[in-house]
């Protein structure tokens, strides 16, 4: 039977794309005071930066409810019996947890693996899609599971913020602290190794993180798939883009914003490229 | 060189402070080599708290013989070890004491022997003693003191300088002895500790305290070559550790023999050490309860300490992936003014004071080269006098350095801003010597004297404008000069312009001319940054 994939909301899948693999994309919760939102399901990107800006109060994020994957392990065990569930790096979120947890809360009977992808945003992503798309294409668990781990050290993302206050106060700053501080105003770069926030470099100005951006993709000697992702700053995305697609056909770039829940920890300005290839 | 025939009790305290102070410097160093019996990275901080009390209970013994304060330094030891390393270590100092009881002096043949009932105390100490550690160091050591004494004689300072260098090749081969180490690509942390110590009070005969304040102990290498080590240390496996449990029992008529027979079974990593009156014990158990029942039932039970290893060994990963991977490359520059010196910092470098007329020497690098915990090191000069200076550090130590020829401030900023955290140091050498050459830089200062150059006629305290190095122009104010100089470049083509001013500079006069470039060059990026530099009016960074 065919494996069915399941994934969290921070791999930040553009909707259409999670439709047309039929992937399933558990939430994890953003709450403003009282006010819990679903990620990417009652709050969009667009109304989460709006809110961020005029709320007095400062979100926090939460992981899924065990009966969130319960229920979606239920629901897809209906139509197969082996799913593969693609999680977010376990060292950023409990999110990890929750889906082995929430595998004892069954009431259906099938085989669910779950891994950890050590990545997040569109880096899980391309980890997610390449799983998918070889699950429809009639992949055994097993296949789908080699590919996915194979593709977990294939994938790479680079992001340059405006501030990383938001990721300190959320707790995922990790070694990137050594970009804090700094006297001079900086755009800092970050990326994720073996799970973890790590530090990148830093920038004198905005259109050099742009610079950056793009040097990190022109240093690969081939690009399976590419994606550029912002928070509220889809001017430098597209900017980044057109640049990009002088390398790259523009019409592959995968366009996608943070959700709610990644922004919560990077704040607006966030601009990234996350590629699936070779160096 | 002057020879020591023996030193008493005052000498074996001094030795000691010395070697403490030495243990201090690089105790997290050991900290980091830690992997045996537990990774909980606190060897070397266990072995100094207790080199500490040790030296403490130094002056309270009631004479200056050998005898009275060897005999305080052990009850010290006692009193404050902590962890395995600090019971062993205490052990250690209870055969020398009893080594140098009756002794109003030791010379070279009394610390042979008081080596060897240090040993054989240490042994004695463990239930299960495991070769490959502190124990093995202090046994060849001992032993190596011994055959000097009975071949060749010697005063103290020669059968020291023995059994220093017998400690240092054993230590080096504690990854043949114990397959952990090998795995871990590290020496025995415990075994490094003592060593240290022997050096520290070696050093002190040697006459060499001063010396030792701008120097910083060795961690050996062990020339073994390590199978792929790394991945086994990052790659957690979850072994639950249980609790570390440690307890001070006080009663009378306590045998510490029975009592670690009694133990044995009871968990890992057993040490009991003490009298009749004192006994220190250390164990890993899954019960602590059990434990201090037990114990409870024996005497009174003091500093009672029981942590959670899981907790430990996560903190040791931690520190072991900090150590492994944030400071592999330091960054040293060369910065004159109290703001300057703060963008530096802030940006991550080690700041080294110096510039126009105050430059550095080569062992001014050199110390602060030594002071980074990092063996590759980039030194940014930030002057051009100061760049040869830089280039002699590389002769006069073992770690890799690399001189980014920086001549100015702007160069250096741009320079350590260029680093990549990912890249190794040729690489990122490649980039900040890229950067250097990507900004430009204008210095505003006054003229020294009366001369002429560049066909500019320039009188004494005029000021001047130079544009990376040279000088391009003349007049009465630094501020009118910084305008003009200005406007000799593009600055179309910038992106960032930063304006440092100086310490007799008022910030006011810096924002006119920010206001100024930003009325004709609206895109900028312009920054005002108090430098507070000797000398320079302004400093301008242009990007």
């Amino acid at each position: 039977m065919t494996v069915k994939i399941i994934t969290d909301s921070v791999a930040d899948l553009p909707p259409e794309v999670a439709q047309e693999l039929g992937i399933t994309v558990v939430p994890l919760n953003v709450r403003f005071g009282d006010e819990v939102y679903r990620d990417g399901i009652d709050l969009t990107a667009e109304q989460f930066y709006d809110k961020l800006k005029h709320s007095e109060i400062l979100p926090v994020t939460s992981v899924p409810t065990p009966a969130a994957f319960a229920e979606a392990y239920d629901k897809l065990a209906e139509e197969t019996d082996v799913i593969l569930t693609i999680i977010l790096s376990s060292k950023l979120s409990g999110t990890y947890e929750v889906a082995l947890q929430s595998v004892g809360l069954m009431k259906q009977k099938c085989r669910v693996e779950i891994i950890d992808s050590q990545w997040a945003v569109m880096a899980q992503g391309f980890v997610v899609i390449t799983a998918a798309r070889a699950a429809q294409a009639g992949a055994s668990l097993d296949e789908v599971m080699d590919i996915t781990h194979r593709n977990i050290s294939r994938v790479d993302m680079h992001a340059a913020f405006d501030t990383l206050e938001y990721l300190k106060r959320g707790g995922r700053i990790g070694r990137a602290q050594a970009l804090l501080g700094s006297m001079l105003r900086v755009n800092p770069i970050i990326t994720i190794k073996d799970g973890v926030v790590e530090p990148a470099g830093r920038t004198r100005s905005r259109a050099k993180a742009i610079d950056y951006l793009y040097n990190f993709a022109m240093s690969y000697s081939y690009i399976e798939e590419m994606a550029v992702e912002d928070a509220a700053c889809p001017d430098d995305a597209e900017a980044l883009v057109e640049q990009l697609s002088r390398k790259f056909p523009k019409d592959r770039i995968y366009r996608s914003k943070t959700t709610p829940v990644i922004g919560t920890h990077t704040g607006p300005g966030l601009l990234l490229v996350a590629i699936l290839g070779d160096r | 060189m002057r020879q020591i025939e023996s030193a008493n009790g005052q000498d074996l305290r001094e030795m000691f402070a010395v070697a403490t102070a030495w243990l201090e410097k690089s105790a997290a160093d050991i900290d980091a080599l830690n992997v045996f019996p537990v990774p909980d990275g606190d060897t070397g901080t266990n072995m100094l708290l207790t080199m500490r009390s040790a030296i403490e209970e130094a002056y309270r013994a009631p004479d200056q013989s050998a005898s009275a304060v060897s005999k305080a330094m052990a009850k010290g030891a006692l009193m404050g070890a902590r962890g395995n390393s600090g019971v062993i270590l205490s052990q250690i100092w209870r055969g020398l004491a009893q080594g140098f009881a009756e002794k109003e002096s030791f010379a070279g043949a009394d610390l042979a022997d008081a080596l060897t009932q240090a040993s054989i105390m240490a042994y004695k100490g463990l239930s299960n003693p495991v070769e490959g550690t502190i124990l093995t160091v202090i046994n060849e050591a001992a032993a190596a003191a011994r055959e000097h004494i009975a071949s060749n004689g010697g005063d103290l300072k020669e059968v020291l300088e023995v059994t220093v260098n017998a400690a240092s090749e054993s230590v080096a081969k504690t990854p043949t002895l114990l397959p952990v180490l090998m795995e871990a690509g590290v020496v025995d942390a415990g075994g490094q500790g003592l060593y240290t110590i022997l050096e520290g009070a070696l050093r002190y005969l040697r006459g060499e305290k001063e010396q030792m304040q701008f120097r910083k102990p060795q961690i050996i290498v062990s020339d073994v070559t390590v199978a792929a080590g790394l991945p086994h240390m990052t790659e957690v496996e979850e072994v639950p550790y249980g609790y570390c449990t440690n307890i001070l029992l006080r009663g009378q008529g306590l045998d510490p023999d029975k009592l670690r027979m009694k133990l044995k079974k009871k968990g890992e990593s057993l040490v009991v050490a003490g009298d009749e009156s004192t006994v220190r014990i250390h164990i890993h158990t899954y019960d602590p309860g059990k434990i201090l029942h037990y114990i409870g039932s024996l005497g009174t039970m003091h500093e009672i300490n029981i942590r959670n290893m899981d907790e430990q060994h996560q903190g040791f990963l931690e520190m072991q992936r900090e150590r492994t991977l944030a400071v592999d490359i330091a960054i040293i520059a060369v910065v004159a003014g109290d703001g300057l010196t703060e963008v530096f910092k802030s940006l991550g470098a080690t700041v080294v004071p110096g510039g126009q007329t105050m430059n550095p020497s080569t062992k001014d690098l050199l110390r602060a080269v030594d002071s980074v915990a990092s063996d590759k090191v980039v030194i940014l000069p930030n002057n051009k006098n100061i760049v040869l200076t830089a280039s002699q550090v590389q002769s006069l130590t073992n770690k890799a350095i690399k001189v980014v020829p920086t001549e100015t401030i702007p160069q250096g900023v741009a320079a350590l801003l260029a680093f990549d955290y990912e890249a190794d140091l040729e690489a990122n050498t490649g980039l900040m010597e890229t950067a250097k050459s990507a900004v430009k830089s204008i210095e505003v200062t006054r003229a020294s004297k009366d001369s002429q150059l560049n066909g500019l006629k320039i009188k004494k305290k005029q000021a001047i404008g130079l544009l990376d190095g040279d000088l391009l122009t003349v007049g009465d104010t630094p501020t009118g000069i910084l305008n003009e100089t200005l406007t000799k470049l593009d600055l179309a083509e910038a992106e960032v312009i930063t304006i440092y001013y100086g310490a007799d500079t008022e910030q006011t006069e810096a924002e006119a001319v920010s206001l100024a470039i930003r009325q004709q060059h609206p895109e900028l990026q312009i920054e005002v940054v108090k430098g507070g530099q000797p000398h320079y009016n302004f400093i301008v960074s242009i990007e």
